[in-house]
Protein backbone atom coordinates (compact mmCIF):
# COMPACT_ATOMS: atom_id res chain seq x y z
CA UNK A 1 0.00 0.00 0.00
CA UNK A 2 1.36 3.42 -1.09
CA UNK A 3 1.70 5.12 2.92
CA UNK A 4 4.46 7.86 2.33
CA UNK A 5 3.65 11.40 2.42
CA UNK A 6 4.00 12.36 -1.03
CA UNK A 7 1.42 9.32 -2.12
CA UNK A 8 -1.15 10.45 0.84
CA UNK A 9 -1.21 13.99 -0.48
CA UNK A 10 -1.69 12.98 -4.50
CA UNK A 11 -4.08 10.26 -3.38
CA UNK A 12 -6.17 13.41 -1.09
CA UNK A 13 -5.84 15.66 -3.94
CA UNK A 14 -7.84 12.98 -5.72
CA UNK A 15 -4.73 12.27 -8.27
CA UNK A 16 -2.96 9.24 -8.77
CA UNK A 17 0.08 8.73 -6.80
CA UNK A 18 3.37 7.88 -8.80
CA UNK A 19 3.87 4.58 -6.97
CA UNK A 20 -0.01 3.87 -7.99
CA UNK A 21 0.73 4.22 -11.19
CA UNK A 22 4.02 2.17 -11.62
CA UNK A 23 2.37 -0.42 -9.61
CA UNK A 24 -0.35 -1.29 -12.01
CA UNK A 25 1.58 -0.25 -15.11
CA UNK A 26 4.08 -3.20 -13.70
CA UNK A 27 0.70 -5.75 -13.03
CA UNK A 28 -0.28 -4.92 -16.10
CA UNK A 29 3.09 -5.44 -18.71
CA UNK A 30 3.77 -8.27 -16.29
CA UNK A 31 0.43 -9.40 -16.77
CA UNK A 32 0.34 -9.18 -20.39
CA UNK A 33 3.72 -10.82 -21.15
CA UNK A 34 3.42 -13.18 -18.93
CA UNK A 35 -0.20 -14.64 -20.53
CA UNK A 36 1.56 -14.12 -23.86
CA UNK A 37 4.65 -16.71 -23.08
CA UNK A 38 1.87 -18.96 -20.98
CA UNK A 39 -0.21 -18.99 -24.02
CA UNK A 40 2.52 -20.37 -26.11
CA UNK A 41 4.24 -22.06 -24.10
CA UNK A 42 0.79 -24.01 -23.66
CA UNK A 43 0.08 -24.57 -27.31
CA UNK A 44 3.57 -25.98 -27.88
CA UNK A 45 2.64 -28.45 -24.91
CA UNK A 46 -0.89 -29.53 -26.16
CA UNK A 47 -0.47 -29.30 -29.92
CA UNK A 48 -1.04 -33.57 -30.27
CA UNK A 49 -4.09 -32.91 -29.22
CA UNK A 50 -5.14 -31.47 -32.35
CA UNK A 51 -2.86 -33.11 -35.01
CA UNK A 52 -4.23 -35.00 -37.52
CA UNK A 53 -2.97 -38.45 -37.84
CA UNK A 54 -3.34 -39.65 -41.30
CA UNK A 55 -1.32 -42.49 -43.44
CA UNK A 56 0.43 -41.01 -45.91
CA UNK A 57 -0.46 -41.67 -49.83
CA UNK A 58 1.26 -44.01 -51.46
CA UNK A 59 2.29 -44.01 -55.27
CA UNK A 60 1.70 -47.32 -57.03
CA UNK A 61 2.07 -46.97 -60.25
CA UNK A 62 0.81 -45.26 -63.61
CA UNK A 63 -3.14 -45.91 -62.81
CA UNK A 64 -3.03 -46.88 -67.42
CA UNK A 65 -1.04 -49.71 -66.56
CA UNK A 66 -3.83 -51.06 -64.30
CA UNK A 67 -6.69 -53.27 -67.01
CA UNK A 68 -10.25 -53.83 -66.22
CA UNK A 69 -10.29 -58.13 -65.84
CA UNK A 70 -7.92 -59.86 -63.99
CA UNK A 71 -7.32 -58.12 -60.52
CA UNK A 72 -3.27 -57.06 -60.35
CA UNK A 73 -0.96 -58.01 -57.32
CA UNK A 74 1.11 -54.63 -56.77
CA UNK A 75 4.17 -54.26 -54.46
CA UNK A 76 5.24 -51.29 -52.92
CA UNK A 77 7.31 -49.73 -50.25
CA UNK A 78 4.97 -48.18 -47.35
CA UNK A 79 6.46 -45.14 -45.31
CA UNK A 80 5.49 -44.57 -42.73
CA UNK A 81 6.24 -41.31 -40.50
CA UNK A 82 6.66 -41.49 -36.79
CA UNK A 83 7.42 -37.30 -35.87
CA UNK A 84 11.25 -37.65 -37.02
CA UNK A 85 11.14 -40.91 -37.57
CA UNK A 86 10.61 -42.87 -41.36
CA UNK A 87 10.35 -46.42 -41.56
CA UNK A 88 9.73 -48.22 -44.77
CA UNK A 89 7.94 -51.55 -44.69
CA UNK A 90 7.09 -53.87 -48.21
CA UNK A 91 3.67 -54.57 -48.61
CA UNK A 92 1.74 -55.00 -51.13
CA UNK A 93 -2.35 -54.50 -52.33
CA UNK A 94 -5.04 -56.26 -54.82
CA UNK A 95 -6.37 -54.02 -57.47
CA UNK A 96 -8.64 -54.11 -59.84
CA UNK A 97 -10.52 -52.05 -62.38
CA UNK A 98 -13.71 -51.71 -64.26
CA UNK A 99 -11.80 -48.77 -66.23
CA UNK A 100 -13.00 -46.09 -64.60
CA UNK A 101 -13.23 -46.87 -60.59
CA UNK A 102 -10.27 -48.58 -58.67
CA UNK A 103 -11.14 -50.77 -55.85
CA UNK A 104 -7.55 -52.08 -54.08
CA UNK A 105 -8.17 -54.61 -51.39
CA UNK A 106 -5.73 -55.14 -48.49
CA UNK A 107 -3.65 -58.33 -49.09
CA UNK A 108 -4.75 -60.03 -45.87
CA UNK A 109 -7.54 -62.25 -45.69
CA UNK A 110 -10.21 -60.99 -43.17
CA UNK A 111 -10.41 -64.27 -41.56
CA UNK A 112 -6.75 -64.66 -39.75
CA UNK A 113 -4.54 -62.58 -42.28
CA UNK A 114 -2.86 -64.92 -44.62
CA UNK A 115 -2.32 -63.87 -48.06
CA UNK A 116 -4.85 -64.83 -50.27
CA UNK A 117 -4.42 -65.22 -54.31
CA UNK A 118 -6.55 -64.89 -57.46
CA UNK A 119 -7.63 -67.74 -59.49
CA UNK A 120 -8.02 -66.89 -62.95
CA UNK A 121 -9.61 -69.54 -63.93
CA UNK A 122 -12.89 -69.51 -61.33
CA UNK A 123 -12.42 -65.79 -61.17
CA UNK A 124 -12.55 -65.63 -57.75
CA UNK A 125 -9.68 -64.98 -54.55
CA UNK A 126 -8.86 -68.08 -52.36
CA UNK A 127 -6.78 -68.40 -48.96
CA UNK A 128 -4.85 -71.22 -48.79
CA UNK A 129 -4.87 -71.17 -44.64
CA UNK A 130 -8.71 -72.25 -44.15
CA UNK A 131 -9.91 -72.17 -47.78
CA UNK A 132 -12.17 -69.03 -47.48
CA UNK A 133 -13.50 -67.72 -50.91
CA UNK A 134 -14.30 -64.26 -51.99
CA UNK A 135 -15.67 -63.19 -55.39
CA UNK A 136 -14.25 -60.44 -57.57
CA UNK A 137 -15.80 -57.86 -55.18
CA UNK A 138 -14.35 -58.52 -52.15
CA UNK A 139 -17.91 -60.45 -51.13
CA UNK A 140 -17.40 -63.74 -48.62
CA UNK A 141 -18.45 -67.03 -51.38
CA UNK A 142 -17.66 -69.31 -48.47
CA UNK A 143 -15.19 -70.13 -45.98
CA UNK A 144 -14.64 -69.01 -42.01
CA UNK A 145 -14.55 -64.82 -42.75
CA UNK A 146 -16.53 -62.67 -40.69
CA UNK A 147 -16.67 -59.75 -43.01
CA UNK A 148 -15.60 -59.03 -46.83
CA UNK A 149 -11.94 -58.23 -48.38
CA UNK A 150 -10.89 -54.92 -46.06
CA UNK A 151 -9.94 -52.27 -48.82
CA UNK A 152 -7.49 -49.65 -49.42
CA UNK A 153 -8.34 -45.79 -49.98
CA UNK A 154 -7.33 -44.97 -53.43
CA UNK A 155 -7.49 -42.00 -55.74
CA UNK A 156 -5.91 -41.40 -59.28
CA UNK A 157 -3.74 -37.88 -59.24
CA UNK A 158 -1.98 -37.15 -62.25
CA UNK A 159 -2.38 -40.12 -64.13
CA UNK A 160 -0.41 -41.93 -61.05
CA UNK A 161 -2.75 -44.29 -59.15
CA UNK A 162 -2.41 -43.19 -55.31
CA UNK A 163 -3.29 -45.44 -52.05
CA UNK A 164 -3.58 -45.22 -48.58
CA UNK A 165 -2.38 -48.66 -46.97
CA UNK A 166 -5.10 -48.62 -44.01
CA UNK A 167 -7.88 -51.03 -43.57
CA UNK A 168 -11.03 -50.01 -43.75
CA UNK A 169 -12.99 -52.74 -42.27
CA UNK A 170 -15.55 -54.75 -44.16
CA UNK A 171 -16.27 -51.97 -46.81
CA UNK A 172 -18.29 -53.93 -48.90
CA UNK B 1 52.09 -13.38 9.29
CA UNK B 2 49.95 -16.19 11.41
CA UNK B 3 47.68 -18.28 10.10
CA UNK B 4 44.08 -17.69 10.58
CA UNK B 5 42.55 -19.87 13.25
CA UNK B 6 38.90 -22.09 12.34
CA UNK B 7 37.18 -19.73 14.26
CA UNK B 8 38.57 -16.76 13.19
CA UNK B 9 37.15 -18.09 9.32
CA UNK B 10 34.00 -19.41 11.02
CA UNK B 11 33.51 -15.80 12.24
CA UNK B 12 34.46 -14.04 8.96
CA UNK B 13 32.07 -16.04 7.01
CA UNK B 14 29.25 -15.78 9.28
CA UNK B 15 29.68 -11.88 9.68
CA UNK B 16 29.44 -12.08 5.81
CA UNK B 17 26.60 -14.16 5.38
CA UNK B 18 25.09 -15.08 8.58
CA UNK B 19 25.60 -18.74 7.85
CA UNK B 20 24.90 -19.49 11.83
CA UNK B 21 21.29 -18.53 12.07
CA UNK B 22 20.42 -20.61 9.36
CA UNK B 23 22.35 -23.37 10.86
CA UNK B 24 20.87 -23.42 14.04
CA UNK B 25 17.45 -22.66 12.68
CA UNK B 26 17.83 -26.28 10.33
CA UNK B 27 20.07 -28.57 12.40
CA UNK B 28 19.35 -27.19 16.03
CA UNK B 29 16.01 -26.59 16.50
CA UNK B 30 13.78 -28.55 19.37
CA UNK B 31 12.03 -31.54 18.35
CA UNK B 32 10.21 -34.02 20.42
CA UNK B 33 11.77 -36.52 22.42
CA UNK B 34 10.25 -39.79 21.98
CA UNK B 35 12.10 -43.09 21.78
CA UNK B 36 11.87 -46.67 20.09
CA UNK B 37 9.15 -47.20 16.84
CA UNK B 38 7.83 -43.77 17.49
CA UNK B 39 11.00 -42.28 17.51
CA UNK B 40 11.58 -44.16 13.81
CA UNK B 41 8.95 -43.41 12.60
CA UNK B 42 10.22 -39.14 12.65
CA UNK B 43 12.60 -40.40 10.11
CA UNK B 44 10.70 -41.61 7.28
CA UNK B 45 10.75 -37.69 5.63
CA UNK B 46 14.54 -37.46 5.91
CA UNK B 47 14.83 -40.95 4.43
CA UNK B 48 12.73 -39.76 1.53
CA UNK B 49 15.18 -36.86 1.19
CA UNK B 50 18.20 -39.20 1.35
CA UNK B 51 16.58 -41.91 -1.22
CA UNK B 52 15.89 -38.44 -3.53
CA UNK B 53 19.23 -36.95 -3.37
CA UNK B 54 20.41 -40.38 -4.67
CA UNK B 55 18.28 -40.63 -7.24
CA UNK B 56 18.95 -36.82 -8.66
CA UNK B 57 22.65 -37.87 -8.36
CA UNK B 58 22.18 -41.56 -10.04
CA UNK B 59 20.24 -40.18 -12.29
CA UNK B 60 22.18 -37.47 -13.66
CA UNK B 61 25.01 -39.94 -13.70
CA UNK B 62 22.67 -42.09 -16.12
CA UNK B 63 21.87 -39.18 -18.25
CA UNK B 64 25.46 -39.21 -19.28
CA UNK B 65 24.98 -42.19 -21.60
CA UNK B 66 21.15 -42.34 -21.92
CA UNK B 67 20.25 -41.53 -25.44
CA UNK B 68 16.61 -40.78 -25.23
CA UNK B 69 15.72 -41.78 -29.05
CA UNK B 70 13.72 -44.82 -30.27
CA UNK B 71 16.50 -46.28 -31.74
CA UNK B 72 19.41 -45.51 -29.67
CA UNK B 73 17.31 -45.50 -26.13
CA UNK B 74 16.86 -49.37 -25.47
CA UNK B 75 21.03 -49.93 -26.67
CA UNK B 76 22.38 -47.21 -24.66
CA UNK B 77 20.42 -48.61 -21.19
CA UNK B 78 22.17 -52.02 -22.26
CA UNK B 79 25.30 -50.36 -22.68
CA UNK B 80 25.34 -48.28 -19.33
CA UNK B 81 24.63 -51.74 -17.88
CA UNK B 82 27.53 -53.65 -19.95
CA UNK B 83 30.31 -51.28 -20.39
CA UNK B 84 30.32 -48.00 -18.40
CA UNK B 85 32.06 -48.99 -15.23
CA UNK B 86 30.01 -49.08 -12.14
CA UNK B 87 27.52 -48.54 -14.60
CA UNK B 88 25.26 -51.60 -13.42
CA UNK B 89 25.93 -50.95 -9.98
CA UNK B 90 24.35 -46.78 -10.24
CA UNK B 91 21.53 -47.98 -12.31
CA UNK B 92 20.83 -50.70 -9.97
CA UNK B 93 21.00 -47.76 -7.39
CA UNK B 94 18.39 -45.43 -9.21
CA UNK B 95 16.17 -49.02 -10.64
CA UNK B 96 15.62 -49.43 -6.73
CA UNK B 97 15.86 -46.52 -5.49
CA UNK B 98 12.52 -45.63 -7.54
CA UNK B 99 10.86 -48.41 -6.18
CA UNK B 100 12.30 -47.72 -2.28
CA UNK B 101 11.23 -43.41 -2.63
CA UNK B 102 7.79 -44.56 -3.17
CA UNK B 103 7.46 -46.94 -0.09
CA UNK B 104 9.28 -44.32 1.68
CA UNK B 105 7.00 -41.43 0.69
CA UNK B 106 4.11 -43.78 1.59
CA UNK B 107 5.35 -44.48 4.82
CA UNK B 108 5.60 -41.17 5.79
CA UNK B 109 2.81 -39.81 4.41
CA UNK B 110 1.15 -42.82 6.99
CA UNK B 111 3.00 -41.46 10.00
CA UNK B 112 1.67 -38.06 9.20
CA UNK B 113 -1.85 -39.25 9.23
CA UNK B 114 -1.86 -41.91 12.11
CA UNK B 115 -0.59 -39.44 14.59
CA UNK B 116 -2.75 -36.64 13.29
CA UNK B 117 0.31 -34.25 12.43
CA UNK B 118 -1.49 -32.84 9.36
CA UNK B 119 -4.07 -30.62 12.32
CA UNK B 120 -3.61 -27.08 12.22
CA UNK B 121 -1.71 -25.52 11.72
CA UNK B 122 0.47 -27.93 9.34
CA UNK B 123 -2.46 -28.66 6.70
CA UNK B 124 -0.13 -26.13 4.21
CA UNK B 125 2.64 -28.81 4.83
CA UNK B 126 0.31 -32.14 4.04
CA UNK B 127 -1.21 -29.99 0.74
CA UNK B 128 2.33 -29.34 -0.22
CA UNK B 129 3.03 -32.76 0.39
CA UNK B 130 0.34 -34.52 -1.47
CA UNK B 131 1.72 -32.41 -4.19
CA UNK B 132 5.29 -34.37 -3.70
CA UNK B 133 3.61 -37.59 -4.03
CA UNK B 134 2.18 -36.88 -7.18
CA UNK B 135 5.33 -35.71 -8.08
CA UNK B 136 7.05 -39.07 -7.25
CA UNK B 137 4.68 -41.44 -8.88
CA UNK B 138 5.23 -38.74 -11.91
CA UNK B 139 8.92 -39.85 -11.94
CA UNK B 140 8.00 -43.62 -11.57
CA UNK B 141 5.42 -43.32 -14.61
CA UNK B 142 7.83 -41.06 -16.79
CA UNK B 143 11.11 -43.29 -15.82
CA UNK B 144 9.48 -46.68 -16.38
CA UNK B 145 9.10 -45.86 -20.11
CA UNK B 146 12.86 -44.47 -20.81
CA UNK B 147 14.29 -48.26 -20.60
CA UNK B 148 12.11 -48.70 -24.04
CA UNK B 149 12.03 -52.54 -23.64
CA UNK B 150 8.87 -54.33 -24.17
CA UNK B 151 7.86 -54.39 -20.37
CA UNK B 152 8.75 -50.45 -20.60
CA UNK B 153 6.76 -49.68 -23.85
CA UNK B 154 3.20 -51.84 -22.84
CA UNK B 155 3.40 -50.59 -19.50
CA UNK B 156 3.36 -47.28 -20.97
CA UNK B 157 0.97 -48.24 -23.41
CA UNK B 158 -1.80 -49.45 -20.63
CA UNK B 159 -0.98 -45.90 -18.92
CA UNK B 160 -1.53 -43.90 -21.37
CA UNK B 161 -4.90 -45.88 -22.15
CA UNK B 162 -6.27 -45.79 -18.90
CA UNK B 163 -5.90 -41.40 -19.45
CA UNK B 164 -7.48 -42.03 -22.54
CA UNK B 165 -10.91 -43.60 -20.92
CA UNK B 166 -11.26 -40.22 -18.31
CA UNK B 167 -14.50 -39.34 -19.49
CA UNK B 168 -14.91 -35.88 -22.19
CA UNK B 169 -11.19 -35.27 -21.77
CA UNK B 170 -9.03 -38.33 -21.81
CA UNK B 171 -8.75 -38.56 -25.77
CA UNK B 172 -6.72 -35.72 -25.44
CA UNK B 173 -4.89 -36.27 -22.22
CA UNK B 174 -3.97 -39.05 -23.70
CA UNK B 175 -2.77 -38.05 -26.84
CA UNK B 176 -0.33 -35.00 -25.02
CA UNK B 177 1.25 -37.57 -22.96
CA UNK B 178 2.00 -39.74 -26.19
CA UNK B 179 2.28 -36.83 -28.09
CA UNK B 180 0.21 -38.41 -31.11
CA UNK B 181 -2.35 -40.55 -31.50
CA UNK B 182 0.34 -43.42 -31.52
CA UNK B 183 3.34 -43.92 -28.79
CA UNK B 184 6.60 -43.78 -31.11
CA UNK B 185 9.37 -41.15 -31.49
CA UNK B 186 7.76 -38.03 -29.29
CA UNK B 187 6.36 -40.07 -26.55
CA UNK B 188 9.99 -41.26 -25.63
CA UNK B 189 11.58 -37.28 -26.02
CA UNK B 190 8.63 -36.18 -23.70
CA UNK B 191 8.82 -38.24 -20.73
CA UNK B 192 12.46 -38.03 -21.00
CA UNK B 193 11.92 -33.92 -20.74
CA UNK B 194 9.35 -34.39 -17.95
CA UNK B 195 11.41 -36.90 -16.18
CA UNK B 196 14.77 -35.31 -16.23
CA UNK B 197 13.59 -31.09 -16.70
CA UNK B 198 10.12 -30.91 -15.28
CA UNK B 199 9.74 -32.79 -12.70
CA UNK B 200 13.19 -32.28 -11.20
CA UNK B 201 12.32 -28.19 -11.22
CA UNK B 202 8.68 -29.00 -10.15
CA UNK B 203 9.92 -31.39 -7.12
CA UNK B 204 12.75 -28.66 -5.85
CA UNK B 205 10.42 -25.94 -5.35
CA UNK B 206 7.97 -27.91 -3.30
CA UNK B 207 10.02 -29.27 -1.55
CA UNK B 208 11.80 -26.38 -0.75
CA UNK B 209 8.17 -24.98 0.53
CA UNK B 210 7.31 -28.23 2.16
CA UNK B 211 10.93 -28.30 4.50
CA UNK B 212 10.34 -24.64 4.85
CA UNK B 213 6.92 -25.09 6.50
CA UNK B 214 8.35 -27.65 8.47
CA UNK B 215 10.76 -25.65 10.52
CA UNK B 216 8.69 -22.96 10.29
CA UNK B 217 5.96 -24.69 12.54
CA UNK B 218 8.14 -27.18 14.50
CA UNK B 219 7.80 -30.96 14.67
CA UNK B 220 4.65 -32.32 16.24
CA UNK B 221 4.48 -33.66 19.33
CA UNK B 222 3.56 -37.30 19.48
CA UNK B 223 -0.03 -37.47 19.99
CA UNK B 224 -1.11 -38.42 23.84
CA UNK B 225 -4.80 -39.73 25.66
CA UNK B 226 -7.22 -37.45 26.91
CA UNK B 227 -6.43 -37.16 30.18
CA UNK B 228 -2.33 -37.13 29.70
CA UNK B 229 -2.07 -40.85 30.04
CA UNK B 230 -0.66 -42.89 27.07
CA UNK B 231 1.29 -42.00 24.29
CA UNK B 232 4.97 -42.66 23.63
CA UNK B 233 6.22 -41.45 26.88
CA UNK B 234 2.97 -42.75 28.96
C1 LIG C 1 16.75 -35.34 -10.83
C2 LIG C 1 16.35 -36.56 -10.69
C3 LIG C 1 16.41 -37.66 -11.71
C4 LIG C 1 17.13 -37.80 -12.93
C5 LIG C 1 18.10 -36.81 -13.55
C6 LIG C 1 16.76 -39.08 -13.48
C7 LIG C 1 17.25 -39.63 -14.70
C8 LIG C 1 16.94 -40.91 -15.22
C9 LIG C 1 17.48 -41.50 -16.42
C10 LIG C 1 18.47 -40.86 -17.38
C11 LIG C 1 16.93 -42.75 -16.56
C12 LIG C 1 17.19 -43.76 -17.71
C13 LIG C 1 18.20 -44.83 -17.33
C14 LIG C 1 17.54 -46.13 -16.87
O1 LIG C 1 16.42 -46.40 -17.31
O2 LIG C 1 18.11 -46.89 -16.08
C15 LIG C 1 16.01 -42.93 -15.45
C16 LIG C 1 15.25 -44.07 -15.20
C17 LIG C 1 14.28 -44.22 -14.19
N1 LIG C 1 13.98 -43.30 -13.19
FE1 LIG C 1 14.94 -41.53 -12.91
N2 LIG C 1 15.85 -39.69 -12.64
C18 LIG C 1 15.61 -38.84 -11.55
C19 LIG C 1 14.77 -39.06 -10.46
C20 LIG C 1 13.90 -40.13 -10.29
C21 LIG C 1 13.00 -40.31 -9.16
C22 LIG C 1 12.82 -39.35 -7.95
C23 LIG C 1 12.35 -41.47 -9.37
C24 LIG C 1 11.34 -42.00 -8.35
C25 LIG C 1 10.25 -42.57 -8.47
C26 LIG C 1 12.81 -42.04 -10.66
C27 LIG C 1 12.36 -43.21 -11.28
C28 LIG C 1 12.95 -43.83 -12.40
C29 LIG C 1 12.57 -45.13 -12.92
C30 LIG C 1 11.47 -46.08 -12.38
C31 LIG C 1 13.43 -45.38 -14.03
C32 LIG C 1 13.50 -46.66 -14.87
C33 LIG C 1 14.69 -47.42 -14.31
C34 LIG C 1 15.00 -48.75 -14.97
O3 LIG C 1 14.10 -49.52 -15.28
O4 LIG C 1 16.19 -49.01 -15.13
N3 LIG C 1 13.79 -41.19 -11.17
N4 LIG C 1 16.04 -41.80 -14.66
S1 LIG D 1 -6.91 -66.90 -42.91
FE1 LIG D 1 -7.93 -66.95 -44.80
S2 LIG D 1 -9.37 -68.50 -44.43
FE2 LIG D 1 -8.39 -68.40 -42.50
Amino acid sequence: MPNDEACVREEAAGGVSRRTFLTAGIVVLGGAISALLGATGLSYFISPAFKKDEEDWVDIGRASDMKPGAPLKVDFVARKRDAWVVTEKRSSAWVSTDGKEFTVFDPRCTHLGCPYRWDQAREQFLCPCHAAVFDAKGQVVSGPPPRPLDRFAAKVVEGRLLIQPQAIKGAA
Amino acid sequence: MRAPTMTEVRDWVNERTGFETVWNALLERHIPEAKGPVAWAYTLGSASMFVFTLQAVTGALLAMNYVPSTDHAYDSVRFIGSSVLMGGFIRGLHHYGASFMVVLVVAHMLRIYLMGSYKYPREGTWMVGVLLFLVVIGFGFTGYLLPWDQKAYWATAVGTNIAGQTPVVGGMVAKILKGGADMGAPTLTRFYALHVLVLPGVIGVLLGVHLFLVVWHGISEPPTRMGGKGGSRG
